[in-house]
């Protein structure tokens, strides 16, 4: 079953080329919203292992997002992606819980390291959970 | 008198402090021009398409390239005192067009205001919204039923916000929004959407609507937005309002209030953050005839959750539809097979207690229901069959899974109201790696990579910049420094090679533009590549491979941009701005046609302000400047009256007075100074001269030409800084002239020469000049002899190379100092050449009486 990442960012075009990136280049499936408000419903319909945000979006921005995709799954990982020169919030958003942050504008295989170090993490939470369930 | 010491000190001062102040013109410049080039390689790194960028970097890039251009522009003109005041007017026009460029929103396609909607296919999106062209597209190719109805176009739209001055008004309330108020932003959302409503329609308008409403009349409608782009780039999923079954009679209203809802605080935000015009995201409105629902619902060609299950999914609701595309109720649920026959996988009945009808006084009502009704299931078997069937038969359509809207009326017809993408997670192959290549051994790799991709071909070494026309096709050009004359044969050459260079240099982002291989800083290229060698050059590891590796050809990035790129309006705006800014027009600073006027993009004009900035310096009227109480005498037991004057680091701060040699902070004075002192130099002494050559001495003067080294050589001066070194002398008869840059950013770095005149006759004079253009092309320069002037210059060293040869052209003034009269002959002219090549500074040859034992 391949992982599946959700991605938001409220400039469509951002959106296409990421999808287009990350499933030319990737097994994983991607799902897009270029609207943060439809976020929860799309994690609780979504089974996702990623999420890939952009930090400056309408009404909802990517810092409330760290909280909301917290709320909702604390292991979740989370990607931030910060305009270049707001390194201060990029740095923010690690302490609020984001995995990691990438800086606008970013070659395609930086974006794909980033997915796959956090995909990894993501696994080896998994794992570690699994281990410290007590076994039955 | 003591006024008049006063003033004349004041004079003084003044004329070190307007060199000084000329000189930070001219650093603030360099700094800026440094700017725009890196500037200008970093967006043509972007059109390559290996970046992901957004608009919010192409107008903050844009942004700082016109402010630094501006920069250059003022600077110049404050060096040079206005002499390039056209050139204000000019980049203005330049920026204001990129500026036109990045803000232009997709063209509205000039259409009636009213299409029915029965004229309407998928091409018509730019006009109507994709809503209202798929449902065109439906019932043109389909044969599906969709309801009868038409679309208010785009082009309507436009007419709405031009002719009601709305546009103009809504600019400036947008102007002034806040997008971090998100308070405020509700409130303008709110502000906005009542000053639609309250609008008065253009009356031709007005007159269409009015019109077309006619013929509806006595119908019912159902009135919705299909603005353009929403349901491909922007997701305002339920955001815009939707009208059902409303009256014909007052369609005017009804159409504004859709268009009104299109400034949701959402929509706001983005006009201002991506510097939207309001025209952009176009409101096209459908009308419909209403279609009185005995069921509807939603139905996916293809489970988005469970796409393997090949399943299309059903959901079905009591009345009009809304109650299942909102979740107000609990909808039926059926999947049903996707493969031929359509049965029916599962279905999950739920109790529908209410539905939504429409009210005969207009409007809707809620029905409740009886709870045998509320417990039936909408839908029977052959239904689902059907719909199933309409839903592939969309999905093939349209080319891929569709969301679709759908109602069965009164009759028992299937209706469909809506098809659109559907968002579904697809899984592509993944595809492998290309191995790497078993390789030779590289000849070189120690290059920087300035322009990426792998290309092979013959080797040209580029001796000089006149023999840019010899370069054949397909060649893979070395050169010693970067020459933006290559752009001459950017289209037919294979790879670049350059010695020196930068990632950001012209010559760069030309290459860059052709998506030419170029690596620079590849030192020995020269020497170590053979003319019409082999080569393989991958640039972006920085190697150079023996002849031709079809493995690592094949592994070429610079795949022709395709998909996602070539549609992406923010790539394409990139591509077009770049026009006004990257190429080069001003490439040959001899030519007439290097002015101002002929500045055509942001690159020409930095281009042009450089090396106009270079010529002001190197034409500082250096000669007030030794009046300056700061002129200080070098002491040295050179034969040369050397003054110095430091506009700010160039000296010690203890130096006073006399300054020595190692008072000298200026790194390109100490270089110069190094060549001079180079103890195989004779400077004592004459050098032999034949008859003629003594003769012609004679006839212009009779003094000892080392006696007039001291005495009619006059004084040379430098002026100094810590980076910066003008350099004026008379050395015997001639004129001898250098400006260098010489600091840690190679972009900044460069060395002008001039050299002029002479004691001897024309015919020797200029054969001088001819052997000193071809010294200082051995040593890098790009040189030119006009008559007996020379004029060289070299640009983009590293600081460690400028000064390398800054030492060189110490050592060759110094060589070549009275020269012209030894020069009887071609013949003596290679005989010194090579002398000099074999580091004979002495010129023993020409000296039979100290060769003698």
């Amino acid at each position: 079953m391949p992982e599946k990442i959700l991605i938001v960012d409220d400039e469509p075009n951002m959106l296409r080329l990421l999808k287009a990136i990350v499933t030319g280049k990737t097994p994983y499936e991607v799902t897009t919203t270029n609207n943060p408000l439809e976020v929860t419903q799309l994690l609780q319909d979504g089974d996702f292992d990623l999420v890939i945000t952009d930090l400056k979006m309408p009404l909802l921005d990517g810092m409330d997002l760290i909280d909301m995709v917290k709320k909702f799954d604390p292991t979740l990982p989370i990607v931030m992606i910060t305009a270049y020169g707001t390194i201060e919030t990029a740095e923010e958003a690690i302490h609020k819980g984001a995995y990691d942050y990438i800086t606008k504008p970013f070659r395609q295989e930086a974006i794909l390291i980033t997915i796959n170090r956090a995909l990894e993490w993501r696994r080896m939470q998994k794992e570690l959970s699994a281990l410290k369930q007590p076994s039955s | 008198m003591w006024k008049f010491l006063k003033s004349f000190l004041k004079e003084e001062e003044d004329e070190q402090g307007k060199l000084q102040e000329k000189f930070g013109h001219f650093r603030a410049l360099l700094e800026s021009n440094n700017q725009t080039l890196a500037l200008m390689a970093d967006m043509e790194e972007k059109l390559a398409g290996e970046f992901l960028f957004d608009s919010g970097y192409l107008h903050t890039t844009t942004a700082e390239l016109t402010e630094h251009v501006v920069r250059i522009v003022t600077e110049l003109n404050l060096l040079t005192s206005d002499r390039y005041r056209e050139l204000v007017p000019i980049s203005r026009e330049i920026a204001a067009d990129i500026h036109a460029t990045l803000e232009a929103a997709p063209e509205i396609p000039v259409t009636p205001y009213i299409l029915p909607l029965s004229s309407l296919e998928r091409t018509d999106v730019p006009s109507v919204g994709s809503k209202m062209a798929n449902l065109g597209d439906v019932q043109r190719y389909l044969g599906l039923r969709v309801p009868a109805g038409f679309a208010i176009t785009a082009t309507a739209y436009k007419r709405f916000l031009e002719g009601s001055g709305l546009a103009q008004e809504l600019a400036e309330s947008l102007a002034q929004a806040d997008i971090h108020d998100l308070t405020g932003l509700e409130a303008l959302s709110t502000e906005l959407q009542a000053r639609v409503r309250q609008a008065t329609l253009p009356e031709d308008l007005e007159a269409a609507i009015t019109e077309q409403a006619r013929e509806f009349a006595g119908r019912r409608l159902a009135v919705r937005s299909s603005a353009v782009g929403e349901d491909t780039e922007f997701s305002f999923a339920g955001q815009f309002a939707t009208l059902l079954n409303v009256d014909p009679d007052r369609l005017g209203e009804h159409y504004k209030a859709v268009v009104a809802s299109k400034f949701t605080s959402r929509a706001i935000f983005y006009w201002k953050y991506q510097n939207f015009s309001v025209e952009e995201l176009p409101m096209a409105v459908g009308c419909l005839d209403m279609v009185p629902a005995r069921c509807a619902g939603v139905m996916f060609s293809l489970d988005p959750h469970a796409p393997t299950h090949d399943t299309v999914v059903i959901t079905a609701v009591w009345g009009l539809g809304k109650y299942a595309v909102d979740g107000t109720i609990s909808p039926d649920y059926y999947e049903v097979s996707r493969q031929a026959g359509h049965e029916l996988r599962s279905r999950r009945v739920a109790v529908k207690d209410r539905a939504l009808g429409c009210d005969p006084a207009g409007g809707l009502r809620e029905m409740a229901l009886p709870p045998e009704r509320a417990a039936a299931p909408c839908l029977e078997t052959d239904q689902l069959k059907e719909l199933a069937a309409a839903a592939l038969r969309l999905e093939e359509h349209f080319g891929g899974p569709q969301d679709v809207e759908w109602a069965v009326d009164e009759g028992g017809g299937l209706v469909v109201l809506q098809s659109r993408p559907l968002r579904v997670a697809a899984a592509p192959p993944v595809r492998e790696r290309p191995i790497s290549a078993e390789a030779p051994p590289p000849l070189a790799k120690f290059g920087v990579r300035a322009v990426g991709g792998t290309a092979a071909g013959p080797v040209f070494i580029l001796q000089r910049e006149s023999q840019v026309a010899e370069i054949p096709a397909g060649a893979v050009v070395v050169t010693r420094q970067p020459s933006s004359r290559l752009v001459l044969v950017m289209d037919r050459i294979a790879a670049i090679i350059s010695e020196v260079g930068s990632p950001t240099d012209h010559m760069t982002i030309l290459a860059r533009e052709f998506r030419v291989p170029t690596l620079v800083e590849v030192k020995g290229a020269f020497k170590n590549l053979l003319q019409g060698q082999m080569v393989t050059v991958v640039a972006d590891h920085g190697e150079i491979y023996p002849g031709v590796l079809t493995e690592l050809l094949a592994q070429d990035c610079r795949t022709p941009l395709g998909e996602p790129w070539r549609g992406n309006p923010v790539f394409q705006k990139l591509r077009e701005a770049l026009r006004r800014i990257s190429p080069l027009n001003l490439l040959d600073p001899h030519h007439p046609d290097f002015v101002a006027q002929n500045c055509r993009t942001l690159h020409d004009i930095t281009r042009f302000c450089h090396e106009k900035a270079m010529d002001a310096m190197f034409n500082l009227d250096a000669q007030e400047a030794l009046k300056s109480k700061g002129a200080m005498r070098l002491a040295t037991e050179l034969p040369i009256n050397l003054f110095v004057l430091d506009l700010g680091g160039g000296l010690r701060a203890s130096a006073e007075g006399a300054v020595g040699l190692a008072d000298i902070t200026c790194p390109a004075l100490l270089a110069l100074l190094r060549g001079f002192h180079d103890p195989r130099l004779r400077w004592g002494g004459q050098v032999a001269v034949d008859l003629k050559g003594f003769m012609s001495v004679l006839a212009n003067t009779l003094y000892d030409v080392n006696k007039a080294d001291r005495e009619l050589g006059g004084k040379s001066f430098a002026i100094i800084s810590d980076t910066y070194m003008n350099f004026n002398s008379r050395l015997g008869y001639h004129f001898g002239a250098l400006d260098a840059y010489v600091g840690p950013e190679p972009n900044d770095n460069y060395i002008s020469f001039q050299f002029k005149g002479g004691a001897a006759n024309t015919e020797r004079r200029e054969r001088r000049a001819r052997l000193l253009t071809l010294l200082l092309e051995d040593i890098g320069f790009k040189a030119q002899a006009i008559g007996d002037v020379v004029r060289a210059r070299l640009v983009k060293l590293s600081q460690e190379e400028s000064e390398a040869t800054l030492e060189m052209v110490g050592r060759v003034l110094a060589f070549a100092r009275q020269l012209d009269l030894a020069l009887a002959s071609e013949a003596l002219m290679n005989r010194v050449r090579q002398a000099f090549q074999e580091e004979d500074y002495q010129l023993t040859f020409l000296r039979p009486e100290e060769s003698a034992p």
